[in-house]
């Protein structure tokens, strides 16, 4: 096959791709199944049910057959249509769904077992046994009948995503998007014009249609050049949009680097968002067929993508075709292919009043009935009335009229509706998408003249709607010949009509459905797959809902459509992702002593966005346990340092900072004096506990508030919800300084000594500065700083603050002034045990579902104030909760405690009646040397010293535990008051 | 002036302020702007200048003498002071505004300049692969506090080629790893297009 | 989605965190008779209408303000936005009178 004259191709270049390991060549501007067709190669994929030989069927992205895999290795990408990869020079394509080959499909099988695969046969044909489904039946199924296959490795391109803004969308190149986009472009409008194809024009570049009495070409080209000098226009070529999104906001990918060999340092594809003021859809229209028995041989395509095929891309499917239409617009299709020297075998018209309009046979008031050719056609029978007669072609171009393409004007669940005139539903211009108005073919306004004009109409609606005036522009003269068509849905006859080919769904298929009453359209789709897949029924669908419309005698207007949901084409998970994976999948904040940390051997941990030291590893530690164990040891012992950043700081100023805080805390605040600090604890608005944390007092109107680490960004929401909602009438100021203050504990007896060394003549001691006080001071020469004489180990204990630019060297200072009184740093690990040896409530008890009273905390709920929580606090069944917080020591103390455990008498049974509570936080103890744990137990303070099982079933394990005190350590909190 | 002795740290976590260039676009880390915040009190006077500028509206920003302030939040704002990362110039800000509640956000935040040496487009180009916002409402004179890649981050349009982010400092690492990135596909473009 | 902000302008969604029916303003007082039925109704009671809803938005990735948004549950339609503060204040407002 050579190529025909004329064309959009680049016949100066050549570019080498290969199909299934078979080397070819093609053209710039040749897509995949342009070039294959160049090369004779009709045969293109394997049907997803029945593995039949399929041929290319459309030129656009509503390809149902030519599904390929493309590119190699971790690049490999399934179900990409031939009929819009853009080929490039070393294109790596294959076929998929076949085996061993695709002119061999053993799979083929499947075809013979035809009955077995009907409509609705997945959910009557495997219903017995039901265990089979998941074991048997579901890898048979999916081995069978697929689509391509993941290469199942990640993915190496590049890609990253972008928001735009404009005025105007226009959706569609063809003849009213350019009409449309310039229209709104001259009116100084910001635009947007998007078109999925590589080349503006639409459908203008598959026609021989003249504009003002010259090639389209001309008009299209002069328009790029006005395009390209109007800098409020965005022209975006390969971009698809898929959905459109409430408000004005369309999703779309712009196939970047898809067209190229390698995206170098680029990407290879860019997700948009779109927010447009008005959107003007003018997608065009979608050819339909007509179904008749075995119409998938490869070879029969729609008329209009065999016409696109000839004008476009120069190219035949064959030397010897045929036209089968109920429409005007089938005629072009012969008109255009003999103009090229294509012999035209036969035009078969359904209707008995149409006339020739060239020189080839024609058969007026006449059908196809049958094809020939497993993998490529051979001929075809036509019946008419006078008989049969069979017709040797190459090729067949099928044409039942075209739809509007109503996908995005329906979505928001818009229903389009049936216009019986032209046959074709039409946007109904109320429910979709707001700001979005149909334009051309795609409101069945579809010739050349209609589309132009409608297009610039549209556009300055819109723009008038936006207080933009627009001159229409002057619009080339164009061809208005109404298209007039015959409503004929598929041929009656023996043998399966396609309707579906994606999903291998036949006229009889339709039919069964019927008879099993699976008649509206949302039930049809389901029974029968219709519509599904990638190409979503863009072929098929109209189609199938009239033949269901004849068979229960409703018109089509009654039947309806399916719902149409985004995305209008398949978008890849990659973009979707918009680029980052692996650690930059999400913001990572980092301490401002995270470089000391990592170059003095720490192993972080992931405390939501923070990454925090968990243990230092130390020369010769193999198990994290040993380092945990020697951190811990080391705070009771001598003074160890920890980075504790992390906890929510938030500023709350104001005259009336303290009764606000009141109001927030269930415990008093206002009262606080200047220079001390109070533990706080907040309850939720129901009365359960949320937060806590504490509370510094650095002037009479100036309070530091810190959370948990966790909680930071939840508190000051609902602080700010609280200030804002709740009490407006308050002077109160509040602000987040979580990253401004690097804050390190420093905690262990000798904590006073260390910090000596670097405070600038403060004088620390008990007296002067007691358990609970804080000031700001200087540190290290004039350095402004924070210090809070805080314990969460229940040692002797500070938190420093500084500027977190010093926060680093902070920590190697402390380092090597302590030298001498063996300053260790620990991490989160270790905080936790020293926590849990003293008994302090953290994340774990804390946890939405505990009370302050079970807490061991009932008494902080202040009476004489209301805070939120309070009232809900006191209700009947919170105060009459009998757990309690206690601690756990094994019998056996080198036995481990596993955090979750349920707890239950001696000798109880293991059940959810005889459940008496659950263990929250669990460690080993070096101060104890024992594994210890914290819990909440029923009646638990009145049960110290009982013997209990604390059980994880799902481990299988139980371990017999003792109840004790929850402050293992220092019971009486005398140290941290040393 | 205090003769301090620990050593500051960039909010990149290193000695000096890191800058790198991709195409027409410079991104450059700013450790010695100076941030403080300013909420104004109930019975605070309307207007309220500071450093002898008017705070501004929302979605705005003024700068003059090295001082740029940028509307925060109702009654509240951010002040930015050039070349006093090192200096306590939340008492600065204190001493110039006694009727306001002032907040030091000195190393809160993370700053970092995005600048064109070609003009407003390359810049263009950049933002719109971060930030959500209809560029009518980011020209020079605007600034506002939106998402990128995740984070809360203050943008500040000094002029068409100059725009500076702020983030949180914890952040600092992902935001420089999101503009590095975007900034090297923008440039990418840009030179695929020419 | 968008949220018009009535400081702002129109802003992404995604910039806001959402809280549900706009009702919780009005938080029962805890002296009246009756404090804890009214706090049990606040708490757990909600309309969650198909149709037309007050509800409140948070700003939280840009200028923290609470905005009391009226959005059609239905159609996604926002009718109106207004700062959860004014909405407050008004209603403190009225009560005082």
């Amino acid at each position: 096959m050579s190529r025909l004259p004329g064309g959009l191709i680049d016949r100066g270049r050549t570019h080498s791709f290969t199909f299934d390991g078979k080397a070819y060549h093609g053209h710039p501007g040749d897509t995949l199944a342009s070039a294959l067709l160049a090369n004779d190669v009709r045969l293109m994929g394997r049907s997803f049910k029945y593995h039949r030989p399929r041929g290319v069927f459309t030129s656009g992205s509503e390809e149902p057959n030519a599904l390929v895999e493309l590119g190699t290795g971790a690049r490999r990408e399934p179900n990409t249509r031939a009929t819009v990869a853009e080929i490039y020079d070393g294109l790596v394509a294959n076929s998929q769904n076949r085996f061993p080959s695709l002119s061999f499909d053993l799979m083929g099988v499947n075809d013979l077992f035809a009955p077995f695969f009907a409509a609705g046969f997945y959910y009557k044909t495997f219903m017995w046994p039901a265990s089979f489904w998941e074991k048997v039946y579901e890898p048979i199924i999916r081995r069978a009948a697929g689509l391509g296959s993941l290469s199942m490795d990640a993915d190496p391109d590049a890609y990253d995503k972008g928001f735009l803004h404009c005025d105007i969308l226009v959706i569609g190149a063809g003849p009213a998007g350019l009409a449309a986009a310039l229209t709104a472009a001259r009116a100084g409008a910001q635009v947007i014009l998007a078109d999925e194809d590589f080349r503006l024009g639409g459908r203008l570049l598959s026609e021989t249609h003249r504009l003002d009495d010259a090639p389209a070409q001309n008009w299209i080209e002069s328009l790029e050049a006005e395009f390209d000098g109007l800098p409020k226009l965005r022209v975006m070529r390969r971009t698809t949009v898929f959905g459109a999104y409430d408000h004005g906001v369309y999703g779309a990918v712009e196939r970047v680097a898809d067209h190229l060999p390698d995206a170098g340092t680029g990407v290879r594809q860019t997700l948009w968002r779109i927010t447009a003021k008005r959107t003007v859809l003018a997608a065009g229209a979608h050819e339909r067929h007509i179904p008749f028995a075995n119409n998938d041989r490869p070879g029969i395509m729609l008329a209009g993508a065999m016409r696109a095929y000839a004008n476009r891309w120069a190219v035949s499917a064959a030397d010897k075709i045929a036209v089968f239409t109920n429409n005007d617009d089938g005629h072009r299709t012969a008109i255009d292919l003999a103009a090229k020297g294509v012999e035209v075998a036969a035009v078969v018209d359904t209707r008995s009043w149409a006339k020739s309009r060239g020189d080839y046979p024609f058969y007026p008031g006449a059908t196809v009935s049958n094809a020939r050719g497993r993998t490529g056609l051979v001929s075809i029978d036509i019946n008419y009335a006078g008989g049969t007669e069979r017709l040797e072609c190459g090729a067949l171009g099928v044409s039942g009229g075209w739809n509007a393409n109503v996908h995005l004007a329906s979505h928001h669940r818009a229903r389009p509706v049936w216009r019986e005139d032209i046959l074709s539903f039409v946007p109904s211009g109320h429910g979709g998408p707001p700001g979005l108005s149909a334009a051309g073919a795609a409101t069945g306004r579809a010739t050349t003249h209609a589309a132009l004009n409608d297009g610039a109409r549209v556009a300055a609606v819109a723009l008038s709607d936006l207080g933009i005036d627009a001159l229409l522009p002057d619009l080339p003269k164009a061809e208005d010949e109404p298209a007039t068509s015959q409503p004929y849905w598929h041929v009656p006859g023996k043998g399966r009509a396609w309707v579906d080919f994606q999903n291998d769904v036949t006229v009889k298929d339709i039919e069964l459905a019927h008879k099993e009453n699976m008649r509206p359209v949302e039930h049809l789709k389901r029974w029968t797959t219709l519509g599904m897949a990638t190409d979503q029924g863009k072929t098929a669908n109209v189609t199938a809902l009239a033949i269901m419309a004849s068979l229960t005698g409703k018109p089509i207007a009654k039947t309806g459509t399916t719902i149409f949901r985004p995305p209008y084409t398949g978008v890849s998970i990659s973009v979707l992702g918009g680029g980052d994976s692996g650690q930059n999948f999400r913001p990572r904040r980092l301490t401002p002593t995270h470089v000391w940390a990592a170059e003095n051997g720490a192993e972080f941990v992931e405390a939501g966005q923070w990454l925090r030291a968990q243990y230092y590893r130390q020369p010769g530690e193999t198990d994290a346990r040993t380092s945990v164990d020697r951190e811990a040891a080391a705070v009771r012992s001598g003074v160890g340092i920890c980075d504790v950043t992390t906890l929510g700081k938030i500023d709350v100023q104001g005259a009336d900072a303290g009764a606000f805080l009141d109001r927030l805390y269930c415990n008093a605040m206002a009262s606080l004096p200047v220079g001390k600090v109070r533990y706080g604890l907040m309850l939720r608005e129901d009365g359960f506990a949320y937060d806590d944390g504490t509370c510094a007092r650095l002037g009479e109107d100036h309070y530091v508030v810190t959370t948990t680490t966790a909680n930071a960004g939840l508190v000051y929401r609902n602080m700010e919800f609280s200030r804002q909602c709740l009490w407006p009438n308050l002077d109160l100021q509040l602000i987040s300084t979580t990253d401004a203050w690097a804050q390190i504990a420093v905690a262990g007896p000798e904590s006073r000594t260390l910090l000596s060394r670097v405070v600038d003549g403060v004088d620390l001691s008990n007296q002067a500065f007691g358990f609970m006080a804080c000031r700001e001071l200087t540190v290290c020469g004039g350095l402004r700083a924070r210090l809070f004489r805080v314990s969460f180990s229940g040692e002797l204990a500070y938190e420093i603050a500084v500027p977190s630019r010093y926060g680093n060297a902070l920590m190697t200072q402390l380092m090597e002034v302590g030298a001498d009184l063996g300053v260790t740093p620990y991490g989160t690990e270790a905080l936790g045990v020293l926590r849990i040896e003293k008994g302090h409530a953290a994340g774990p008890e804390i946890n939405g579902q505990t009370t302050a009273q079970m807490l061991g905390l009932g008494g902080m709920v202040s009476r004489k104030k209301d805070a939120i929580g309070s009232v809900m606090s006191r209700r009947e069944g919170l105060v009459g909760d009998k757990r309690k917080l206690v601690g756990f020591v094994p019998v056996d103390r080198q036995k481990r405690i596993v955090a979750g455990s349920h707890l239950f008498s001696l000798g109880a049974r293991h059940a959810t009646e005889t459940d008496e509570g659950w263990i929250t936080s669990a460690c080993h103890s070096p101060a104890l040397d024992s594994f210890i744990a914290l819990g909440f137990l029923e009646n638990g303070s009145q049960r110290l010293g009982e013997v209990i099982v604390a059980a994880n079933p799902l481990e299988g394990s139980q371990v017999s535990v003792r109840v004790a005190s929850p402050h293992f350590v220092d019971p009486e909190g005398a140290r941290q008051r040393a | 002036m205090p003769d301090i002795s620990l050593k500051s740290m960039t909010a990149l976590g290193s000695d000096d302020a890191l800058s790198e260039t991709f195409g027409a676009i410079t991104i450059s880390e700013r450790p010695e702007v100076a941030i403080a915040s300013l909420a104004a009190r109930s019975d605070a006077p309307d207007p309220i200048s500071v450093f002898g500028l008017s705070l501004p509206g929302p979605g705005e920003m003024v700068s003059g003498d090295g001082i740029t302030i940028v509307w925060s939040a109702p009654r509240q704002w951010m002040i930015l002071g050039e070349g006093r990362g090192e200096q306590d110039f939340a008492s600065d800000v204190k001493a110039a505004a006694q009727d306001c509640s002032i907040t030091e956000q000195t190393d809160g935040f993370v700053c970092i300049d995005l600048v064109s040496n070609s003009g407003a487009q390359p810049l263009q180009d950049l933002l719109m692969r971060l930030v959500n916002l209809d560029p009518a409402r980011l020209a020079p004179g605007c600034a506002t506090r939106t998402l990128l890649e995740h984070m809360s981050v203050f943008l500040i349009r000094y002029s068409e080629r100059r725009v500076a982010i702020l983030s949180m400092r914890s952040s600092a690492q992902s935001l420089w790893h999101a503009l590095s990135t975007a900034a090297g596909f923008a440039a990418h473009r840009a030179e695929v297009r020419a | 989605m968008l949220i018009p902000h009535p400081l702002l302008g129109p802003r992404d969604a995604e910039e806001f965190t959402y809280m549900g029916d706009a009702s919780l303003i009005a938080r029962p007082s805890a002296s009246d008779p009756g404090a804890e039925q009214a706090f049990s109704d606040y708490v757990y009671l909600r309309d969650n209408p198909a149709g037309v809803h007050r509800e409140l938005w948070f700003h939280e990735a840009g200028d923290r303000s609470w905005i009391v948004v009226t959005r059609n549950t239905l159609t996604h339609e926002i009718l109106d936005a207004q700062l959860a503060r004014d909405v407050a204040l008004a209603s403190a407002a009225e009560a005082g009178e």
